[in-house]
């Protein structure tokens, strides 16, 4: 008879890793499931019910004439772009529809690699008047204040670029600016830096959630002219500029997996404060033990 | 979904790409380092590349390098400019005195933006916003007095070492808790931020690559 130890198909370590990525691994697994569910989640709204938010900016966009400029300041983050996008994206649709002149300029690095795709993205859509496309601005806030100035690029040719340069070729040329805000250059740079040196110059923002609590108050103090900075208030502006087109609102994040999401994140909170609690029960318990 | 990827080769490949790539991310979920930190030194070494090449193709050659051949003696002012990219280059070279000029006027230019555009583009429009109006009955004029005194908390809660009484200590108290609830409010609006962008990326995997949902 010989001791021998039966062959195991996975080790101890591996199924304690795998014990210990469970929850995460299910909660992946839920959000998936939610996701494909999501499109049948009648009674849950994502939306925001609240739409001062979404009609401030769709008035901004109503009264500019047609044939105004308007430029998308695109800053955002790779890390947060993908929570304003679809909001973004409304937002451009709704300012094509309404027959203004568009150009893209970005002051970080990242914000630029994300111009270049959303510009290629309209090229390719099959748009006949894309964005001109106003390229990099180095120095960050210093960048932002030399534009004031010019921000034409010395070669550009273009209807645009020439509409630009009759008004003085500065950021004061274009009638509004949209600021697509990430953690770099925000919309509260551009209130510092061009708000106080053009202060007729309107002023809307689209921000990731993150940066709300930051941007609010320049919309109550009217150096905003507009602004988005919740996900809800993205969904229902996307909702609203899909409602008078044919096309749909595009993909935006379902609020099946967000609740999935967000009763994940309470669960975690919940057992952080129930684990805390019984630490804190049994804490008299041994000092009563000791002798 | 996410609509950067087009239908032709390159996007797919593209897709393919970034599929893969978030799996090996998440795949330290389950303690898998390796991948994880492959997926790293990837991400690094592209946005080194990135920068590098858009430091030259957008800035160096367009805005300093071409107005300096084409009219140099139009452009005199570049010529600092010039200097400057170099000595930046060759900061590890140079002797340490002769940097620190240079550095001190990069940084205090930046900080000389900064600080000036919080204080005439935030400090002052934001107290003169937050003033409550002459005249007639203000319309918010409960909501002024509540952010006034919350303000006056706050600021209570960072007297730091200052000898202070019995009722300035509990008014700090009180500061330190309205602190510690804004901070818990901040940091829910960051979990529904960050909670989107991974159900974004789900959808991603979903819909983009496995093409099963649309």
């Amino acid at each position: 008879m010989t001791n021998s130890v039966a062959p195991t198909l996975v080790s101890e370590a591996s199924l304690a890793r795998l014990r210990r990525a469970a929850p995460a691994l299910l909660l992946l697994l839920a959000l998936a499931l939610a996701s494909l569910l999501s499109g049948s989640t009648g009674g849950l709204r994502l939306a925001s019910p609240d739409r001062s938010h979404v009609d401030q900016l769709r008035r901004v966009i109503g009264e500019l004439p047609s044939g105004s400029l308007v430029l998308i300041a695109f800053d955002a983050d790779l890390g947060t772009y993908a929570e304003i996008r679809a909001t973004t994206r409304a937002a451009i649709d709704d300012l094509a529809a309404h027959g203004v002149r568009l150009a893209i300029v970005s002051f970080t690095p990242e914000g630029r690699a994300i111009a270049a795709a959303e510009r290629d993205r309209i090229i390719r859509a099959g748009s006949a008047d894309p964005p001109a496309d106003l390229g990099f601005v180095a120095g960050s806030e210093a960048g932002l204040v030399r534009s004031i100035e010019s921000i034409v690029p010395s070669g550009a040719a273009g209807e645009t670029f020439d509409a630009v340069r009759q008004r003085g070729g500065g950021i004061g040329a274009f009638d509004m600016v949209l600021v697509v805000s990430g953690s770099d250059i925000s919309a509260r740079s551009w209130v510092e830096q061009v708000g106080t040196r053009l202060p007729g110059l309107s002023l809307v923002a689209i921000a990731p959630t993150f940066l709300d609590p930051e941007l609010e108050p320049y919309l109550r103090s009217g150096q905003l002219t507009a602004l988005l900075s919740t996900l809800r208030e993205g969904v229902a502006y996307a909702q609203a500029v899909s409602a008078g087109s044919a096309s749909g609102p595009g993909p935006t994040v379902g609020p099946l997996p967000m609740l999935i999401g967000m009763l994940a994140a309470l669960a975690v909170l919940a057992e952080a404060g129930f684990r805390r609690l019984g630490r804190r029960g049994r804490r008299p318990a041994r000092r009563r033990a000791r002798p | 979904m996410n609509g950067f990827a087009g239908a032709d080769l390159a996007g797919t490949l593209a897709t393919w790409v970034a599929a893969l790539a978030t799996i090996a991310v998440w795949s330290y979920l389950t303690g898998a380092r390796r991948l994880f930190v492959l997926m790293q030194h990837l991400l690094a070494g592209l946005a080194t590349g990135y920068l590098v090449l858009l430091a030259i193709r957008d800035v160096l050659v367009p805005r300093l390098a071409v107005p300096l051949i084409e009219h140099p003696a139009d452009r005199v002012l570049l010529v600092p400019a010039l200097v400057l990219v170099g000595m930046l280059v060759g900061a590890s070279w140079l002797p340490r005195r002769l940097m620190a000029p240079v550095a001190g006027i990069l940084v205090g230019g930046i900080a000389a933006y900064a600080l000036g555009g919080a204080v005439v583009g935030t400090v002052l429009p934001q107290i003169a916003a937050a003033l409550p109006t002459t005249g007639a009955a203000s319309p918010d004029l409960v909501g002024e007095v509540i952010s006034l005194a919350i303000t006056s908390l706050v600021l209570l809660a960072f007297l730091h070492g200052t000898p202070r009484g019995r009722l300035t200590t509990r008014a700090a108290g009180v500061g330190r808790w309205l602190l510690v609830g804004g901070i818990g409010g901040w940091l829910g609006f960051l979990v529904v931020s960050r909670l989107s962008l991974l159900v974004d990326r789900v959808a991603f995997l979903l819909g983009d690559w496995l093409t099963v949902l649309r």
